[in-house]
């Protein structure tokens, strides 16, 4: 039950590994980012005048490994049927996706054994990171401890906004493009909708739909649409049955606005408009009856006890 | 969605202040829980600290009666209550006799307000109505989880943690932000604590000192992880196909209940409480990280009857540790349903002025965690 540290095991994907950079935990793996998957060429530039050196933009197609390394609190044979599944999920939902034309990363390859997964890098934001989540601000400050003032400086005046009351933090680039593009939060609601309406097309359910896994990228060369969705982190994907399947995946969002973005969750629903336009009446119409049943059970209703 | 006048507005000033004032003078408040099997009374002190300015909380008593029914049988609500009647006057004389203070000095008289049992939460609500008529005390209604929450926060110093909540009734992941304990995760059927009763029951585990305490000590028997379901949905865990799991191997031939294995092939009772242990012990840990992933935070606190389990505080340690995070846990004083830490939460809200009128002072059943207005906090 405790061998000490995950034996670094040899495998196709261990030279990236170590050469990537690792960029987030997630919950499930460490992701690390390389930028193409050579190593960086010697380039020798000869002296030649400015014929072609503009022209020579290298298209360079970053690479993600998502490592599931070896969690130590789960019992080793559990830890390792859960990987593998997962791990073989992710791969065919993201291909079955791609098939189907839904825009997710690429799968570049599959080490099974290793635990790794090698994508197409998505460059952009999280849709977490450009509304601003609620919650993440606040834990960057949790060292500073609350002060409990003292009753004589009670009089003096105190600063009321101190808790972030603007929606949207400063700095925050993403939303800046969005803006400069003149994408508003509405549009970008509707795109959200649109995207996971054609994700459940394919009979692809999520499972873990936040707004952390939802990538916005920038797409210059689309004059109709200057941005697309991406949806990303597909390992606790499934194939759908029932319509109870979609809504459960629908409600997972809804949830997830409501907690990560409490000012947001208005927008919410112009998401499920677009998505119901997106699957179209005949498709949504059941969807939506059982969407009202499970909002009813489950996380809302209070437990007893 | 005024962004602009929103950016233009934020200062630099990013500390956050409290929006609690010292107290000029000691202040005292008497809480009493009594939401399910747990009678429970506690009288706690909020006083300025002589050095500084900040404010020291002290435990003056806490006091508790928990109702045992005999293996096999849960607590039903109309005998819980009957038990909290019959012991009720009994436990607050002593939590009083323990703190040493007199009805005179109480400031405020905390009770739990929901989320539990409608008739054993009734008696806790009308013996504090009574004595706040009596002594001319002012009454707060407290929402179980939050009590959990403030009392794992005072215990630990953990200041802005993500909370596991774990309980016979209650399994949710929650995170504070603008005022409110907002969940995460939670569990889409049963508790994790009613999961493991409920199998504790099934095999025949005494409910003294607690079932859940038993199937840990006899876990540490088991050998062989037997395949259970592992539900987990997002960030949410789903525990009712588990206990049903479990359940079917006690009727499977290979099933030798308490006997010694005499061969590799069958299954023990204690396999089954090391195995539901492990399955559902992980699903926890992995939606807490989950939510750790999701907000960015590092530090876990694990409140409620469940979090004393020393195998699941041993999971969440290395998941944190994992992630450079820490865990914060408390002992059974404090995690299990007690008086002390609604009083704890009831004095809080004292402070910021929050006092609930007696016509409101109605119990219910059901009341979420994110329901209440957080004012203590900024």
């Amino acid at each position: 039950m405790s061998t000490p540290t995950s034996s670094y095991s040899y495998s196709p994907s261990t030279c990236y590994l170590e050469r990537g950079e690792l960029i987030k935990q997630g919950a499930e793996a460490k992701v690390f980012a390389l930028s193409s998957l050579f190593p960086p060429p010697k380039i020798y530039n000869p002296s030649s005048p400015s014929s072609s050196s503009s022209s020579s933009t290298p298209s360079s197609s970053g690479v993600i490994i998502k490592y599931r390394f070896p969690k130590q609190y789960r019992h080793p044979s559990l830890d390792a049927s859960l990987t593998a599944s997962r791990l073989t999920f992710e791969a065919r939902s993201l291909a079955r996706a791609a098939k189907y034309g839904v825009t997710v990363p690429r799968v570049l390859w599959v080490d099974e054994k290793g635990g790794c997964i090698g994508l197409e890098k998505v460059e952009g934001w999280s849709v977490r990171e450009v509304l601003g989540g609620g919650a993440e601000g606040e834990m960057e400050y949790q060292d500073e401890e609350e002060i409990e003032l003292d009753i004589d400086t009670n009089d003096d005046e105190r600063d009321v906004d101190v808790q972030g009351e603007g929606e949207v933090e400063e700095g925050n680039e993403g939303w800046d493009k969005l803006r400069e593009l003149g994408v508003g939060r509405d549009h970008l609601m509707r795109s959200i909708g649109s995207a996971l309406a054609k994700l459940h097309l394919t009979t692809i359910i999520h499972g873990d739909l936040t707004t952390s896994n939802m990538m916005i990228r920038l797409t210059p060369d689309n004059k109709s649409q200057p941005y697309e969705i991406v949806l990303i982190d597909f390992g606790l994907s499934s194939t759908a049955q029932f319509p109870e399947n979609y809504a459960v995946d629908l409600y997972v969002l809804e949830r997830a606005f409501a907690s990560t973005h409490p000012k947001s969750e208005k927008l919410y629903a112009g998401v499920l408009e677009a998505y119901a336009k997106g699957l179209g009446e005949k498709k949504w119409k059941p969807i939506e009856t059982k969407l009202k049943e499970v909002r009813k059970r489950g996380r809302k209703r209070d437990m007893t006890g | 969605m005024t962004t602009a006048q929103a950016s233009s507005s934020s200062t630099t000033v990013k500390k956050k202040v409290s929006p609690l004032t010292r107290p000029s003078r000691r202040l005292l408040c008497l809480g009493i829980e009594g939401s399910a099997n747990k009678l429970g009374c506690g009288i706690i002190s909020h006083s300025p600290s002589p050095s500084n300015s900040t404010t020291k909380v002290t435990v003056l008593s806490n006091v508790r009666h928990t109702y045992i029914t005999p293996p096999g049988e849960g607590f039903l609500p109309s005998d819980t209550a009957r038990h909290h009647r019959d012991w009720i006057v009994r436990v607050i004389e002593e939590a009083v006799r323990k703190a040493g203070v007199r009805w005179s000095e109480l400031d405020c008289i905390a009770f739990t307000k929901g989320p539990g049992m409608g008739t054993p939460l009734q008696v806790g609500a009308l013996v504090a109505r009574t004595l706040s008529l009596l002594h001319d005390i002012p009454l707060i209604g407290v929402n179980h989880c939050v009590g959990h929450i403030e009392m794992g926060r005072q215990i630990t110093s953990s200041h802005n943690p993500i909370v596991l909540y774990v309980s016979g009734g209650n399994t949710q992941v929650i995170a504070y932000s603008q005022q409110r304990y907002r969940i995460f995760g939670e569990t889409l059927d049963i508790a994790i604590g009613n999961c493991l009763d409920r199998f504790a029951r099934v095999i025949g585990l005494r409910n003294d000192p607690s079932p859940g305490y038993n199937i840990e000590v006899e876990a540490k028997k088991g050998k062989k992880l037997v395949s259970l379901p592992y539900g987990t949905k997002g960030m949410d865990v789903s525990l009712a196909g588990i206990l049903h799991s479990v359940e079917s191997y006690t009727k499977d031939k290979k099933y030798i209940s308490w006997d010694q294995p005499t061969s590799e092939d069958v299954i023990t009772a204690y396999d089954l409480c090391y195995s539901l242990q492990e399955t559902a012990f992980a699903m926890l840990v992995e939606i807490t990280e989950r939510a750790m992933a999701h907000v960015g935070a590092r530090d876990v606190l694990i409140v409620g009857g469940v979090g004393c389990n020393l195998r699941l505080q041993e999971m969440m340690g290395i998941m944190a540790s994992e992630r450079n995070g820490r865990v914060f846990a408390t002992d059974q004083s404090f995690c299990i349903d007690n008086g002390i830490m609604i009083a704890q939460a009831g004095l809080l809200a004292y402070r910021m002025g929050q006092i609930t009128p007696l016509e409101k002072t109605g119990v219910t059943q059901r009341y979420r965690t994110d329901a209440v207005h957080v004012s203590w906090r900024a």
